[in-house]
């Protein structure tokens, strides 16, 4: 029993690096951009995370330097992309090569050596000492309760029960229909690109200050690549996400219980289940159920640029 | 009245688009050489040094033809993939199952090497295509989205070679940590260490050129790529098509890592590609998916590469390479559309 309250516990502390990404993710695709650049923003966030505290020991400090870079890294790519209207997936790709180059070059100093600050578990009161969820539910860094419960909350609310909310996935679905209605394409998609990539460059903060907690070359290792794919896997819901993002974070707990118990598979190959598993979870649903295609569909505007003029 | 406004084409000109990309490479390596100076460095000096390095003598021209060949397998690899209109993103990981696969039958297979050596290619082009074999058939038959499985295969691919490498695999002498032995059987050499894997993927450039300019499967593959709704319609076999050229670039990145491991670094050892994968997407865009145009960019990118290890002293790695990579990435996607637009003079009449 108490071998599982870790793992559920372990299991949000892994989790939050996908569901914060994923949730940014969310953001861009329903408003028709899709960022490739989430494994390249985390890199980044993660790196600037741990440079900031090792000046400045305070993890909030770390957390939201990673959330400012992470914005202007979005808007250079927003610019390519909701401005000048570029590829999406070749800006992607490329913000992912630049933020794991650049991670990589300038985190160095830092390379191996643990956060000089990190966010510090944060008991509820009674609540914590039950006997086996207080383990298991109440017993986080803030972080995880902001990104498990504030977060998907805010913009499940905000997103399907405001009009704003009813305008940005509009300007997702169909841009032209939303232009006619007098909405700004090319704002609302300029800001909320902009926003999911703060918020993936959060998700390396969080990942360095909360998680692991130290910086090295690989530390992302395909997570940005695996929050893309829950997005879908999730039918760009923002709370189907961060449970998805749970179900991984289970996955990746038990790769590392698996490691503690000298369960007898190499801890290489233990890592491989994420991976693994995502690619299951893209497939299997669409063969399982020809109905899931129509009911968990992409924006139709996914990927499209919006030229006023080809109306 | 005099008056200018943009017209956006539907494509743009070859001309205007070769222009396009040669600028953006040029403003791609300004702003890094721009963001090297503020660091502190001497960009001029720096880029002078990584020419006179690679060009100045025999050794440093074939360390260049061994990070072009392998450039060239997965730069083939994408571009094939990007004319039937899919993303390959997985070349890293089918580029390190053919270095795992010709490696184990090295290892483990005896015999003389005019019959080990074919079994190695086989076996890696093999091993290319089957890791691609699973979001080849999810793309065909379920419509998922081949950007994403292929790249999440990479990295099993790489805990894959890792594991075997430190592990069952290891080598026995006691002094390697994450290498298995050498090879017995090794691709020979044509001219001093650069071996037959080079002119092997020039030779495939030209037939590939060849098979999708100027043949019926070229064309029909062309149209099932740009238009599958009328490939459909006009009877062509789409489906197969792209099975068929998605397992071929598992292959070809695949066959790249046979000659990686057989020709050049002769053992399987972790990171044993230099991110020669995703450079592969990086060369195929420049080549706006042209086979011939691929030994171009390939070459290119092979000194962009050689000029990060030669600057390795000065602190910069493989890994700066990858963001000076996303750099021209990222200016060739947005000059790529730039280049669609036309400046119109229009005259208006007078009332």
């Amino acid at each position: 029993m108490d071998v599982l309250a870790g793992l559920i516990q372990t299991a949000f502390l892994a989790g939050g690096v996908l569901a914060l990404a994923a949730l940014g993710e969310v953001l861009a695709e329903r408003v028709g951009v899709v960022n490739l650049g989430v494994e390249g923003l985390i890199a980044l966030g993660a790196m600037t995370g741990i440079a900031v505290v090792s000046v400045a020991p305070v993890p909030w400090l770390g957390f939201s330097a990673a959330l400012l870079v992470g914005l202007v890294a979005g808007m250079v790519f927003a610019l390519a992309t909701v401005v000048v209207r570029a590829n999406q997936v070749l800006a992607g790709l490329a913000l992912t090569y630049i933020g794991l180059g650049l991670a990589a070059t300038l985190g160095k100093p830092f390379s191996g050596s643990p956060a000089a600050a990190t966010f510090a578990k944060v008991d509820i009161p009674i609540l914590s000492d039950l006997p086996f969820w207080g383990r298991a539910l109440f017993s986080h860094n803030i972080l995880v309760y902001i990104i498990f419960l504030a977060l998907p909350v805010l913009v499940h609310y905000v997103m399907f029960y405001t009009r704003h909310g009813l305008n940005m996935r509009a300007v997702g679905e169909n841009p032209a229909a939303a232009d006619a209605a007098g909405i700004s394409v090319m704002k609302m998609r300029f800001w909320y690109t902009s926003l999911g990539a703060s918020l993936a460059a959060g998700a390396g903060g969080y990942l360095t200050l909360a998680f692991v907690p130290s910086w090295s070359e690989g530390v992302v290792s395909g997570r940005g690549w695996i929050a893309v794919a829950l997005v879908i896997f999730a039918g760009f819901r923002p709370i189907n996400v961060v449970l998805a993002a749970l179900l991984f974070g289970f996955i990746t707990a038990l790769g590392f219980v698996g490691q503690a118990r000298n369960w007898p598979v190499a801890a290489s190959v233990l890592a491989m289940l994420p991976y693994l598993g995502t690619i299951a979870l893209m497939i299997l649903p669409v063969l399982a159920w020809q109905k899931m295609r129509r009911i968990m569909a992409a924006p139709e505007g996914l990927t499209q640029p919006y030229f006023r003029d080809d109306r | 009245m005099m008056s200018y406004r943009l017209q956006r084409l539907p494509a743009a000109s070859p001309a205007v688009a070769f222009a396009a990309r040669l600028v953006s490479v040029i403003a791609a390596l300004a702003t890094a050489g721009l963001i090297l100076k503020l660091a502190g460095m001497e960009p001029l000096a720096l880029g002078a040094k990584v020419i006179s390095s690679t060009f100045g003598s025999s050794f440093g021209i074939a360390d260049l033809a061994l990070l072009f060949s392998p450039l060239l397998y997965c730069g083939l690899a994408v571009a094939i993939g990007m004319r039937v209109g899919v993303w390959n993103i997985g070349a890293e990981g089918q580029f390190n199952l053919g270095a795992f696969s010709a490696a184990g039958v090295g290892l483990f297979v005896a015999g003389p090497p005019v019959l080990i050596l074919p079994l190695m290619v086989l076996a890696g082009m093999i091993g290319g295509a089957l890791w691609i074999l699973i979001p080849t058939l999810a793309r065909a038959y379920a419509g998922v989205s081949e950007l994403i499985t292929t790249l999440l295969m990479n990295f099993v691919a790489t805990l894959l070679v890792y594991f075997v490498a430190t592990g069952p695999w290891l080598d026995s002498s006691g002094m390697a940590l994450a290498t298995t032995a050498r090879l017995p059987v090794a691709i020979p050499e044509i001219w001093d260490i650069v071996h037959w894997g080079l002119p092997v993927a020039l030779g495939l450039a030209v037939v590939l050129a060849i098979a999708f300019n100027y043949t019926k499967w070229g064309y029909e593959v062309r149209i099932g790529g740009s238009n599958p709704g009328n490939a459909l319609y006009a009877g062509m076999p789409v489906r197969r098509h792209l099975i068929f050229v998605m397992l071929l670039s598992g292959a070809l990145a695949g066959l790249g890592g046979v000659m990686e491991v057989a020709g050049t670094v002769h053992r399987l050892q972790g990171g044993i590609s230099n991110n020669f994968g995703y450079i592969g997407i990086m060369v195929a865009v420049l080549a706006r998916a042209a086979p011939l145009g691929v030994i171009v960019s390939a070459l290119f990118m092979a000194v962009v590469l050689n000029g990060g290890i030669i600057l390795q002293p000065q602190g910069l790695t493989t890994q700066t390479v990858l963001a000076v990579t996303g750099l021209i990435l990222l200016y060739a996607a947005i000059g790529d559309e730039f280049a669609r637009y036309r400046v119109l003079r229009t005259i208006q009449p007078q009332d």
